[in-house]
């Protein structure tokens, strides 16, 4: 028999931010949802339980009539189903296949990660957040997206105010302004270039969907692109700094990968599975249904805890614990079914074959600030806001 | 029905009856058959339900649109002409009979 959906009153939001494993491991525990008063949201965190939610986008939808995200960005792929769906995630697939990836992008992700390193490899210290991470994948994104003339800083406080305005659940006007300014001018830089993609078909995202068999109308250029800027910067960054911060604490793991640098890839991918860069994103309920000991009711928000079903004993032994050389074993850290990260091969060169590779291969005996531990934050997205390290000049 | 046979890397072999219209990575998962992980539930993005085919039927099969021959360069496990994405394949008759070998590893 199915149980109503149990309430937890003692998860405070501050609690997940700072920490969010012991209360997913409790809700885990619990029941396939949780509804979690503080956050306002049923939470699932079960590996099972979220595979079952992915393969039956029926029940479980991504279109979401009253979505703060598309209020604040517009009406972009990630908040529609089937048909409609299809045919922008087909449009710009061009720009994320790996081999566009690999023959395209590598050379010019390789040359900003080495420009980037030039820029601090003689001081002997740095915080990589903000000297690294954070411009690596701004820079990025934006060649991808075929920006011209904006920095990346600008970039990155775009992605910032249009993340924070779709979390804010309508709350802070302040938010909502900082959101609606970035979004005019997301709206600012596509129009500056858009005449320039037309005319010269190539392989950044704006020609993309300009030149797919359905090409975006500006209306979907500008809502997708937002949803580009929000979630192609901040995940990126975040596992720069986790695969780096997961082989500093583990001496013996990063002997061994950096005798054998194929194994960064696998670096990367468990670092996305031990600290999810993403850890939460909603679906909704469309009818009455059970999932696993659950009764959900039509129109229940769901969170997705793929941060916690990454830490699912039931899947990943030994799961708190960062492990490169752990059974080999898929995760959701990209999620899965129809919304699978579009951009998981670009994530996997730009962290996994180019900017972590380098940084050890650049900085001498790389090594965690004695003086300065890293901080991690965050529980819908996570990763450490600080990574401070020194090395041999 | 539509009869597939699903042949493991260590040589053990399992006839399916598949349903004309799921693709082959639907059966394969519905009838617990190991060797395909489909980690994007058959949007063509991860490369993880990678098979190989039966060389001399691959006429029978749906087109490989570019997008899939990108992917399959990337698959964890060697490409050969028999490779393809088993979530763009569709059930039909004209697999009546097919093999499908699994690779080591996705
Ligand atoms: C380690 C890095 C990354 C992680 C962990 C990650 C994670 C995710 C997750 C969990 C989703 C599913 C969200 C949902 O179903 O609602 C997603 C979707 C998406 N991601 Fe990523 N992502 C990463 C990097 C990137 C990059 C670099 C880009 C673009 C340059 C990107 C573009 C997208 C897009 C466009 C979608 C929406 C796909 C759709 O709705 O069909 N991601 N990502
Ligand atoms: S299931 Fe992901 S490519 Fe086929």
């Amino acid at each position: 028999m199915a149980s109503p959906v149990p309430v937890m009153d003692d998860i405070s939001l501050a609690a997940l931010t700072a920490d969010p494993y012991p209360s997913f491991r409790r809700m885990r525990e619990a029941a396939s949802a949780v509804w979690v008063s503080d956050a306002r949201i049923n939470l699932v965190t079960r590996f099972e339980d979220i595979m079952t939610i992915e393969r039956d986008h029926k029940r479980f939808a991504s279109t979401n009539p009253g979505s703060l995200m598309n209020k604040v960005m517009g009406h972009s792929l990630m908040r529609k189903d089937d048909e409609d769906h299809q045919v922008e995630r087909k449009a710009i697939e061009p720009s994320f296949r790996p081999g566009v990836v690999k023959n395209q992008w590598t050379p010019v992700f390789d040359g900003i990660a080495e420009r980037l390193i030039d820029g601090f490899a003689n001081g002997g210290e740095t915080d990589l957040f903000g000297s690294f991470a954070a411009p690596m994948a701004s820079l990025c994104l934006a060649e991808m997206i075929g920006f011209k003339d904006v920095s990346w800083q600008d970039l990155a406080a775009w992605s910032q105010a249009l993340m924070d305005g779709v979390s804010n659940y309508g709350t802070e006007p302040d938010t909502a302004q900082r959101a609606a300014a970035a979004s005019q001018a997301v709206n600012a830089a596509i129009d500056a270039v858009l005449d320039h993609h037309r005319n010269r078909p190539g392989p950044t995202i704006l020609s993309s969907m300009l030149h797919a068999e359905h090409p975006h109308s500006v209306e979907q250029i500008r809502a997708n692109i937002k949803v580009i800027i929000g979630g192609g910067l901040n995940e990126p960054r975040d596992s720069i700094l986790t695969t780096v911060y997961g082989l500093l604490l583990n001496p013996d793991q990063r002997a061994r990968v950096t005798a054998d640098p194929k194994l960064y890839r696998t670096a990367f991918e468990e670092a996305v599975r031990w600290v999810s860069p993403i850890g939460m994103y909603p679906r909704r309920v469309t009818r009455d249904t059970v999932l696993g000991d659950t009764q959900l009711k039509q129109g229940d928000q769901l969170g997705i805890c793929v941060g916690a079903a990454n830490r699912d004993e039931t899947r990943f032994s030994d799961p708190d614990a960062y492990d490169v050389f752990r059974d080999r074993h898929a995760h959701l850290g990209f999620g899965a079914g129809p919304h699978f990260c579009a951009g998981t091969w670009v994530a996997r060169q730009m962290v996994g074959e180019i900017a972590v590779p380098k940084l050890f291969n650049r900085l001498t005996k790389l090594r965690l600030d004695e003086d300065r531990p890293a901080i991690m934050k965050g529980w819908v997205f996570r990763g450490p806001v600080s990574l401070p390290v020194r090395w041999e000049v | 029905m539509v009869k597939i046979t699903f042949i493991q890397p260590d040589g053990s072999s399992r006839e399916i009856e598949a349903e004309p219209g799921t693709s082959v990575m639907e059966t394969a998962l519905a009838n617990n058959v190991d060797g395909i992980t489909a980690e994007c539930n058959g949007s063509a993005a991860c490369a993880t339900c990678h098979a190989y085919f039966e060389e001399d039927r691959l006429n029978s099969l749906d087109a490989m649109a570019e997008h899939e021959n990108d992917m399959l360069d990337f698959a964890a496990c060697e490409r050969r002409s028999g490779s393809r994405l088993s979530c763009q394949i569709k059930v039909t008759e004209a697999l009546d009979g097919i093999t499908v070998t699994l690779p080591e590893m996705q």
